[in-house]
């Protein structure tokens, strides 16, 4: 008999009933927690950052969203980027460069089964660049998105929800929508 | 297997519902693995048991060769079998969407797998007959292990990371074994790259099938214009270019290669033929398009133009599978597009000289 990789088993009896995950709960509990940014005290004259990720109605969402941020909340610069490939989180280039010149990003929309849970992914890894991140999914998806926090090591990752569906509004609806949702944004991304 | 030496039925039931009380199975009873049983799995490739055999970097998870067989054994196969479960998720690993977000996907799409070649014939595969089952041992459980390996190994579970609205009937079910014996044409393995004669598995996801039956045109035209009316409904267009696969009854295929059509002039056919107009599109508000995506455009000028939607002979996949006693033929949709490839079936120098699985009690 070849010798077996444990995976993560306790070696046992040659009975044992064989665990097809690889996974324990010893090693998740010892994933190590993911860093949170430091909060400004408010977005006065801060660079918001919104990555879009082509997803329908995300684009008008977020650059509503980011008009309200300027004319509300003082932000003074904007900066949109597109993730091409919605299921997957950002490449790296994306993060880096969003985070040299941004003082804050907004992700979103997460209204599907990858993209959701990609979205939350994303503003953890923002988080971990030392940049606050507000990531915006649609209220279906809440399960998908907690488990993508909790596999990141941010379990109770909190983001913001907009009501499901996205897809269908018109742009006076989507404008609605983006304002409905401002506030709890500037929450998540000031201290 | 004499009385005396009847497994005992609670001991067994006992283990049956602890691997369900762990969270791994799919709802079905599964076979408990033990480490000798999946050392058997092991034995029947070269491979190394931590070799990793697929990743899902969004998630942190992958698989490896071990993992695999622990699942494999879990669903069922036969330690036989356990090189095309290995082919088959090689296959679905070059598959853009099962690397990305497919398993996550809304669209809760199946994987159909497509095994060529004579180890069909050696497992005792079913390659005529209710192709897309059940009832077949191989056919049920290498699709089944592919969906226990993406619950378990990737940690893929249904209403967490798996996030399917309906999802399909045939999910971690179809594995068409091609009935090469009555096709008029090359195997499908071959579209793949792979020599006839090869034991080889191609792989693809699909959003749905659904069935043509013409059982009474003699003409071959016509049976093509009932396809492409199939294929051509709205409701499967999200994006410009769909992928729209035929698996063909050996009737219908040998209707068409009696005219002289091979695959390509029917991969054309369908090419040239599939669309709608815009009008159509329009009508169910998918005349648009932003990028890639369709979308309601209320623009009008383009609804007197017929729109393609299969734009390369990879998006129409042609397979032969089933009995040749009707004529009926099943379209299958394929989520994103087929990688084109087959991958083939590993088999080491002593496996060949075992006899084979239908002979052994």
């Amino acid at each position: 008999m070849p010798a077996l990789p444990s995976r993560g088993t306790t070696p046992g009896p040659p009975n044992l009933i064989l665990d097809p995950t690889g996974t324990t709960t010893t090693t998740r509990a010892a994933k190590p927690k993911a860093p949170r940014a430091r909060r400004p005290a408010s977005l006065r004259g801060a660079t918001v950052g919104l990555l879009v990720n082509t997803k329908q109605n995300a684009a008008p969402f977020l650059d509503e969203l980011g008009r309200l941020l300027k004319e509300r909340y003082g932000a003074t610069g904007l900066m949109a980027r597109t993730k091409v490939n919605f299921a997957q989180p950002a490449p790296d280039e994306l993060i880096k460069e969003m985070a040299a010149s941004c003082d804050v990003i907004v992700t979103g929309i997460g209204d599907c089964g990858s993209c959701s849970a990609s979205a939350v992914a994303d503003g953890i890894a923002f988080e971990a660049s030392n940049l606050p991140a507000a990531a915006i999914c649609s209220d279906a998806f809440g399960v998908t998105a907690d488990a993508m926090a909790e596999l990141r090591g941010a379990p109770g990752y909190r983001y913001a929800t907009t009501p499901h569906p996205v897809a269908v509004l018109t742009p006076d609806q989507v404008r609605e929508r983006a304002a409905q949702v401002l506030d709890d944004v500037v929450a998540l991304l000031t201290a | 297997m004499t009385h005396t030496q009847a497994p005992d039925p609670e001991a067994a039931q006992a283990a049956i519902e602890y691997c369900y009380a762990q969270g791994w199975s799919d709802g079905l009873p599964l076979v408990p693995a033990s480490q000798p049983l999946v050392a058997e799995f092991l034995a029947t490739t070269s491979r190394a048991p931590d070799e990793v055999i697929g990743e899902l970097e969004q998630v942190g998870r992958d698989c490896t060769v071990y993992l695999a067989a622990v699942n494999a054994a879990m669903a069922g196969c036969l330690p036989e079998y356990f090189p095309v479960v290995l082919a088959a998720f090689d296959a679905l690993m070059r598959e853009r969407a099962a690397r990305g977000g497919g398993w996550q996907s809304t669209s809760g799409p199946a994987p159909m797998i497509v095994v060529n070649g004579p180890v069909r014939h050696e497992l005792g595969f079913n390659t005529s007959g209710g192709a897309f089952g059940p009832g077949f041992r191989p056919n049920a459980t290498i699709p089944r292990a592919i969906g226990l390996i993406v619950r378990n190994a990737f940690g893929i579970r249904p209403h967490v990371l798996e996030q399917a609205t309906q999802g399909l009937p045939g999910r971690w079910s179809i594995c068409l074994a091609e009935n090469e014996e009555e096709s008029p044409w090359p195997p499908f393995a071959a579209d793949g790259g792979q020599p006839a004669g090869v034991s080889a598995v191609s792989a693809t996801l699909l959003r749905t099938c659904e069935f043509v039956d013409n059982r009474h045109t003699p003409d071959p035209e016509q049976l093509l214009w009932d396809i492409a009316d199939t294929i051509s409904r709205t409701g499967s267009l999200i994006f410009r270019d769909t992928s729209a696969g035929v698996v063909f009854c050996p009737e219908h295929a040998q209707m068409l290669a009696g005219v002289g059509y091979g695959k390509p002039d029917v991969q054309a056919w369908l090419m040239e033929h599939c669309g709608r107009s815009g009008a159509d599109l329009r009508r169910a508000g998918k005349n648009g398009l932003r990028g890639i995506a369709r979308f309601a455009d209320p623009d009008e000028s383009a609804d007197d133009t017929f729109t393609r939607i299969l734009p390369s002979p990879r998006h129409v996949p042609l397979v032969v599978a089933g009995a040749r006693n009707a004529a009926i033929s099943m379209v299958v949709r394929v989520f994103g597009e087929w990688s084109g490839t087959a991958t083939p079936v590993e088999q080491l120098p002593a496996a060949r000289e075992r006899p084979a699985v239908g002979l052994t009690p």
